[in-house]
């Protein structure tokens, strides 16, 4: 790595994932082999790095295309759950859903790095949008059960907020805990967070939204500013539950996503190591030796196959690996036991015409909602303007998925087009076509991400983290970054670097 | 729609036999947050997921049961957010009592006191996660 740190690094202001590039592995791999479990991204970086080294490795992947999770449906994308349900994505040429990874926060520093090198084209996704709208019905009040733009929300909550501790500061009512401070220049804050008035009231501000929008000459010339609401309505309605000073780290307002769906960053590695991959190879057994490892497989005609390796790098799921013939030591098993997987529920519906963005000017972005089973409905960071898109109509995590998978996918549909129906009276009408998928009931997944609980982090995941024998795990649900693509990369790189070092010193 | 479901079965037995309610809706709600996985038959989905019918765990020591549920392992996700301590209980206790189990209920108390034990108190579910 470079000795200069670039640029807020040098300064300690670093807000990157820690690490930013893949381990150098140097002084050559001594015809080292090393068997990869898994395309997903953890596998096919461990590949593309371990054989620029010089490695001679070779992939088992149970599908019969890589990517893992990083999977986009377009026309033709077909998925059966383990249910039985089956499904053929019949989207619009151009239209598609990432029934997977979806958005790239800046700062993950590791999956850009890929998609730099392999040239993978990325633009903005909108994580957070003041014009979209929250949609809270268990609240009271005249806004529960009404959509109300985020923006209005936060511009009249902040506001008389501002007002109250302003108006207190400025009477002397907050000098003991002011003391050392300027108190000055703390209503001068306050003023400018609420958007006050001089007389430190909070009367609404142009920047929530108009009924009649300014324009040309006298009219509609200035417009006519949107009312605030009543401080009572918006505090009892709930809404401001949308609102937080920053966003969470991993939901940072400016992100990323590749162009055409985040599968282009699958088949740009793809594109690398496709010839070292075995498809709809499902391994049945893994056995270790004190020299190597043998993973015995049922290849796509149901044939048994092996490879045999000096080294393992396992990036299966742990809720799938499990239940695989697995040769580990005692506590390395009773470790993967450790971890719990969440359910996780997408669906994407066509819409033949893109009425957020015509009637309701929300031009990507996210409409959070308390509707059990939706828990957010986004629109797309793509095709601006066009005739149709596609939306994702739910995207919901925990028990409330599991109940909404288990219907069929005609009626997840429905569901999701009534609760969308709530938001928006053109939902139902424009509703074309659906796509739904349930990360805990597909094949060789079972289960979105790995959900660590504070005692399985402190007592199994360490153990996992390190090689049992000559098997190394790999993927997102080793690192601190579980769920993301940038987990599933930087873990490949940390285990690539331990074989490397024991592969050099041997 | 599953809400009608709930109401329906309940309505049915309140008709039939006063002293099972518990017994219907432990049914309902397993049916409701369960089924997607474990199947209404309580069979699993065999490579997938573990069948609770006939399973010496699942009518074995009911802490581990209860732990299990709300708080996940190996793979099964964290319930401890998604259902109440009396909901829980009617689903453990129509679990270890049906397609031929024979273990003994599990009440609201012993799940609040598994909840205690496990550190599982349900917290808000945020609004995103990746």
């Amino acid at each position: 790595m470079s000795l200069v740190l670039s640029g807020m690094e040098a300064l300690g202001y670093g807000i990157a994932s820690a690490t930013e590039r893949p381990p150098e592995l140097t002084g050559g791999a001594k015809n080292t082999k090393i068997v990869i479990l898994g395309a997903g991204l953890a596998g096919m970086t461990a590949a593309y790095e371990l054989s620029k080294a010089g490695y001679q490795v070779q992939v088992l992947e149970a599908r019969a295309f890589a990517g893992g999770r990083c999977q986009t449906a377009r026309k033709g994308f077909k998925h059966t759950d383990l249910i039985g349900h089956e499904q053929t994505c019949d989207f619009d040429d151009g239209l598609y859903i990432n029934v997977g990874p979806w958005r790239i926060p800046y700062h993950h520093r590791s999956t850009l790095h890929y998609t730099k090198a392999f040239g993978v084209p990325l633009e903005s996704f909108v994580n957070d949008n003041d014009a979209a709208y929250v949609y809270f019905e268990k609240g009271a009040g005249p806004l529960a059960g009404k959509p109300v733009r985020k923006g209005e929300i936060a511009a009249d909550i902040r506001g008389y907020t501002a007002e109250l501790v302003a108006k207190a500061a400025s009477a002397g009512a907050l000098d003991a805990p002011l003391t050392g401070l300027d108190r000055e220049k703390f209503i001068a804050y306050l003023v400018n967070e609420g958007r006050l008035s001089k007389d430190l009231a909070y009367k609404g501000t142009e920047g929530r939204g108009f009924s009649v929008n300014p324009g040309a000459g006298v009219n509609p010339g200035p417009g006519k500013e949107l009312p605030p609401y009543a401080f009572k309505d918006v505090l009892d309605s709930g809404a401001w539950k949308v609102l937080s000073s920053v966003t969470g780290y991993e939901q940072q307002r400016t992100m990323l996503q590749p162009a055409g769906g985040m599968d282009q960053i699958a088949k740009a590695f793809e594109k690398r190591v496709g010839p070292m991959i075995r498809y709809g190879a499902v391994v049945q057994k893994i056995k270790q030796s004190p020299s190597g490892v043998t993973v015995a497989f049922k290849d796509a005609d149901g044939k048994p196959g092996e490879v045999t390796a000096d080294y393992c790098l396992c990036t299966i799921p742990l809720s799938v690996l499990k239940q695989i013939d697995l040769d580990a030591s005692a506590p390395f098993k009773a470790a993967m036991s450790g971890v719990a997987y969440a359910p996780v529920n997408k669906i994407g519906l066509q819409m033949k015409t893109r009425f957020w963005e015509e009637k309701h000017h929300i031009y990507g972005g996210h409409i959070y909602t308390d509707l059990a089973g939706i828990n957010s409905i986004s629109l797309p960071s793509t095709g601006w303007q066009g005739e149709k898109g596609v939306l994702l109509g739910y995207y919901a995590f925990g028990g409330e998925a599991a109940k909404i998978s288990a219907k069929t996918p005609a009626e997840r549909a429905a569901f999701a087009v009534a609760a969308g129906q709530k938001v928006f009276p053109e939902y139902a009408d424009n509703f074309e076509k659906a796509f739904s998928f349930s990360w805990h009931l597909a094949e060789y997944n079972l289960g979105g991400w790995a959900e660590w609980g504070e005692t399985g982090r402190k007592d199994s995941y360490p153990i996992l983290c390190e090689p049992d024998g000559r098997l190394y795990l790999a993927g997102e649900h080793l690192s601190y970054l579980g769920g993301w693509q940038a987990g599933a990369i930087e873990s490949a790189w940390q285990q690539i670097g331990k074989i490397h070092a024991r592969v050099s010193k041997a | 729609m599953i809400f009608a479901h709930r109401v329906a079965g309940l309505a049915l037995v309140m008709a039939a036999l006063t002293p099972a309610i518990a017994f219907a809706d432990g049914k309902s709600l397993f049916l409701d947050n369960c089924s997607a996985c474990h199947q209404p038959t309580g069979k699993g989905v065999p490579g997938a997921f573990p069948a609770l019918a006939g399973s010496a765990f699942v009518q074995g020591d009911p802490k581990i049961v209860m732990t299990t549920v709300l708080n996940g392992r190996a793979g099964m996700p964290s319930f401890k957010d998604d259902l109440s301590d009396a909901d829980l209980s009617a689903i453990l206790t129509y679990v270890r009592s049906s397609w031929g189990n024979k273990a003994a209920a599990v009440k609201p108390a012993d799940v609040a006191a598994a909840r205690a034990a496990a550190k599982a108190v349900a917290k808000g579910r945020g609004l995103q996660a990746h």
